[in-house]
């Protein structure tokens, strides 16, 4: 049995939310998504099959949508608020991200809608959540990065060079985890109470904690950092953590406070490509020397820097995991999935897209168990696939209804 | 010591997890448990607890030095609760058991047998060395929800290899995928794969919760951080196989400008003043839509920019954008960040300064409004602020009053109220070194 089996969760379309609908439809639950008729804000992220602009053809939506089904309805006009009060009465779990007060407009509030639904668990997962003087800013991912801290903590060892936020939502997706935890207990605790509960997420709260020991040290210490290349901020600049190998490819490489067996081991690697220089010295096999000179000195980091320079990027990565160093090749995403380790771990998920007459292998999310349930089953859905079947099955509206609420323009 | 610790009651009240975690990837999976009621105990090896709780004070001096005090004097006042172990270990219980003493194991499988999980994030290898494989687990407690936490997941032939925050970013794409073009990737400035790498093992492990409650039985989660950070990046290995796009590409990856969706202007932008650390500050301006482009001319006194031929539509900026980036610099290079994000935002378009932390503290006026710095009070160092946990639940309640545990502070009640120990057998076990 997956995790979410037996479970509904309808999502009003979102570029903010689709992650954790998408979550929760790999292990087991029924998504419903309600787009508006023009298509979800997702569906025109890009990039596109062939780069040419399609609503059922963008891979971004592709992605987090996999598994979901879509009904298409104006929730402006009040036979969709009445389409979607009928849904929510179906759900288990409701997720929005409008505005705050939009759906209370519309009478789809949760203290409306949770007097006849009280087991409702209702989520608003929204930019700044839903009070504060900031309530109404506009944002985007990007925004969160800059406002919520990753930005100010990565970049460059120069301080007149600009922060950098990393590319896709990453704001959406971090703040989309913590809120499927929290969904996935109000699911835990209502097993034995049968009530709900209303959720107020804001992704800036979220965002605003995820920078580790950044914000506690403020707070401690008033310590600020420096941003610096490919490593984490600190008071102050350090030696490269990205060192270059014979490949051209980049390691990102730890400082190691080796054990003596360990370091004997690399010495030995150092003199088979000849760059052990000083190194070999058996003074070097002192533990406190070795953790004196880490701490004050730039010997061994020279040492790694002309060690690496002689070995591929493939053969570091190994090699110095045999020493137990957790050392990494700075890959590009796509190169992982020639990778056996996680062919062996059945990571990649095939799913057709008949649209394109080919099978796309999908990352799992988030885990990679078969008793969690954690799989792409199906690809996203088209444009309001499902609208006809969802009135017809599920609120028993028939054929003429439709078809009216379709000329109208109520539903696609 | 303390006995029967008063937990916050919320939706995880009655649940008992065992935590081997270390670090901040495994803590973090379990210190989002604690808010709601949840019992961890968090478990220390005698004579050589959490590292987290020596880490660089500049007060106290630097770590090395605060493990040579710890040595020479295990029971001095000296406090080991520091900024991060505070953190990420809030609301969580504390004992000291020795597993490589055999009653230390027995101990420890009785725990187990009463608790609904178990998470650990060692190297691969630890717990089957100690006899505790999943096998072994099931037998002791059929309902137990184990996480096992690592880079790479204990199944296929890095099983074994270690990892931490940066190399599961590296590795993953995610590093890669964060940079501005012709230069080495800029990376995270923090571990992000360890703190939300956390947040993905703590919601493996509440499914897990949920799937036992449903079903009755135990479950192992193999959580690899580095599938989680794959997974982060979705969109990219899709347009790899559709489009034949690979992200390792001249002008990937773009800074802060944005390839999907299409928009421009979309960057950081200098501002006058610099940081404490002498480093410029650094506005983002975004416009997603027309009007928000029609706003931010208007606000920047520049009419002219809009039939200006160059910037007419989105796809004319996204083709101009290098010399609209030097138009918009010139506006906001004088004017301070708080002013520019006020300007624009009160017109529509998206706008925010760069903070850091200081600034998440001291100038969010929202994060202040949603009192995300709750004061907490703690025995050994007083009253302190602390980092809210964020979600906000209408019927139970996160609670942000949980602190980090002293050292061994619930050994009576760990031992003695659920173990049944009494304290003469206590005593034996502490003078055994057992515990």
């Amino acid at each position: 049995m997956q995790v979410f089996d037996g479970f509904t969760v309808v999502e009003l379309a979102d570029r903010r939310n689709q992650f954790i609908g998408k979550i929760m439809a790999e292990s087991g639950a029924r998504v419903i998504q309600i787009e508006p008729v023009e298509g979800s804000p997702g569906r025109w992220i890009g990039p596109f099959v062939d780069d040419k602009q399609d609503p059922n053809k963008c891979l971004d939506y592709w992605w987090y949508n996999t598994g979901k089904e879509s009904i298409a309805v104006d929730i402006t006009r009040g036979p969709g608020q009445d389409l979607v009060r009928s849904l929510i009465a179906k759900a288990d779990v409701f997720i929005e991200s409008t505005r705050p007060g939009t759906l209370k407009d519309y009478g789809l509030d949760y203290d409306t809608v949770s007097v006849e639904h009280p087991e409702l668990i209702y989520l608003s997962f929204t930019d700044m959540g839903q009070d504060g003087p900031w309530v109404d800013f506009e944002m985007n991912d990007h925004a969160h990065l800059a406002l919520g801290g990753p930005m100010g903590s990565s970049g460059y060892s120069d301080p007149h060079e600009t922060p950098i936020g990393g590319q896709r939502n990453h704001a959406y997706n971090m703040s989309s985890v913590m809120a499927t935890h929290t969904i996935t207990g109000a699911l835990f605790e209502r097993l034995s109470s049968d009530r709900g509960q209303y959720i107020d997420i804001a992704i800036h709260d979220v965002v605003g904690i995820s920078t580790e020991a950044a914000v506690p040290y403020w707070l401690w210490y008033n310590q600020a950092a420096l941003r610096q290349t490919g490593q984490h901020a600190a008071v102050k600049y350090r030696p490269t953590t990205q060192i270059m190998c014979s490949d051209g490819k980049l390691v990102q490489v730890t400082m190691p406070q080796m054990p003596l067996n360990a370091w004997v081991q690399m010495v030995k690697w150092m003199e088979e490509v000849g760059v052990a220089e000083e190194l070999s010295d058996p003074k070097w096999r002192d533990d406190f020397y070795r953790a004196d000179r880490l701490r004050n000195g730039d010997e061994i980091h020279e040492g790694i820097i002309r060690l690496l320079s002689k070995v591929t990027s493939e053969e570091a990565f190994h090699r110095g995991q045999a020493l137990g160093m957790a050392w990494a090749v700075i890959r590009a995403a796509e190169e992982n999935m020639d990778l056996d380790h996680y062919k062996q771990r059945d990571y990649w998920q095939p799913i057709e897209h008949e649209e394109i007459g080919k099978t796309i292998l999908y990352p799992r999310a988030l885990h990679t168990n078969d008793l969690l349930g954690t799989r792409p089953k199906s690809r996203a859905p088209h444009l309001g696939e499902h609208t006809s079947s969802i009135l017809k099955n599920d609120l028993d509206i028939d054929d003429r209804t439709i078809e009216a609420m379709t000329k109208t323009g109520v539903i696609r | 010591m303390t006995s029967k610790p008063q937990l916050p009651q919320g939706f995880l009240t009655g649940v008992r997890i065992v935590d081997f975690s270390w670090k901040t990837v495994g803590p973090w999976a379990t210190r989002m448990l604690t808010p709601y009621g949840a019992e961890v105990i968090h478990i220390e090896p005698p004579h050589r607890p959490d590292d987290h709780r020596f880490e660089f004070r500049p007060v106290h001096g630097d770590a090395a030095k605060n493990q040579i005090a710890f040595r020479d004097a295990p029971d001095s006042p000296a406090y080991y609760t520091t900024p991060n172990f505070s953190h990420l270990h809030a609301g969580k219980l504390a004992i000291n058991l020795n597993t490589r003493h055999p009653e230390g194991m027995q101990l420890l499988e009785k725990l187990i047998a009463t608790s609904d999980g178990l998470s650990e994030n060692f190297s691969g290898g630890v717990l089957d060395s100690w006899g505790l494989g999943w096998d072994r687990l099931k037998e002791i407690n059929p309902k137990l929800v184990y996480l096992s936490l690592s880079g790479y997941g204990h199944k296929g032939e890095w099983g074994s290899y270690r990892s931490y925050g940066p190399s599961a970013q590296a590795s993953s794409g995610l590093t890669f995928s964060s940079g501005l073009p012709g230069k080495n990737p800029a990376g995270w400035g923090y571990s992000y794969m360890d703190v939300t790498g956390g947040w993905c093992g703590g919601l493996g492990m509440m499914m897990g919760l949920l799937r036992m409650k449903r079903t009755g039985e135990g479950v192992y989660v193999d959580y690899a951080v580095t599938e989680a950070a794959m997974a982060m990046l979705g969109p990219f290995f899709l347009d790899y196989q559709v489009n034949g796009r690979a992200t390792r590409r001249p002008d990937f990856p773009p800074g802060n400008r944005s390839i999907w969706p299409e928009v421009a202007p979309h960057n950081t932008y200098r501002c006058a003043g610099i940081d404490r650390q002498g480093q410029d500050w650094f506005v983002f301006i975004a416009c997603e839509t027309q009007q928000q482009w029609e706003s931010l001319c208007q606000v920047m006194g520049k009419p002219e920019l809009l039939t200006d031929p160059r910037f007419v539509t989105m796809a004319d900026r996204r083709a101009n954008q290098d010399v609209l980036d030097d138009i918009i610099s010139t506006w906001t290079a004088p004017r301070r960040r708080y002013e520019i994000m006020t300007l624009l935002q009160d017109a529509g378009v998206i706008s925010v300064p760069i903070q850091n932390a200081e600034d998440r503290v001291e100038y969010d006026a929202q994060l202040r409004a949603r009192e995300m710095y709750p004061v907490i009070a703690h025995p050994e160092v007083g009253e302190f602020e602390m980092e809210r946990y964020p979600p906000r639940l209408s019927r139970t309640p996160a609670d942000n009053h949980g602190r980090a545990p002293i050292l061994k502070e619930h050994e009576e009640y760990v031992f003695g109220e659920i173990l049944g120990i009494d304290s003469q057998e206590m005593n034996r076990l502490r003078e055994g070194g057992v515990i």
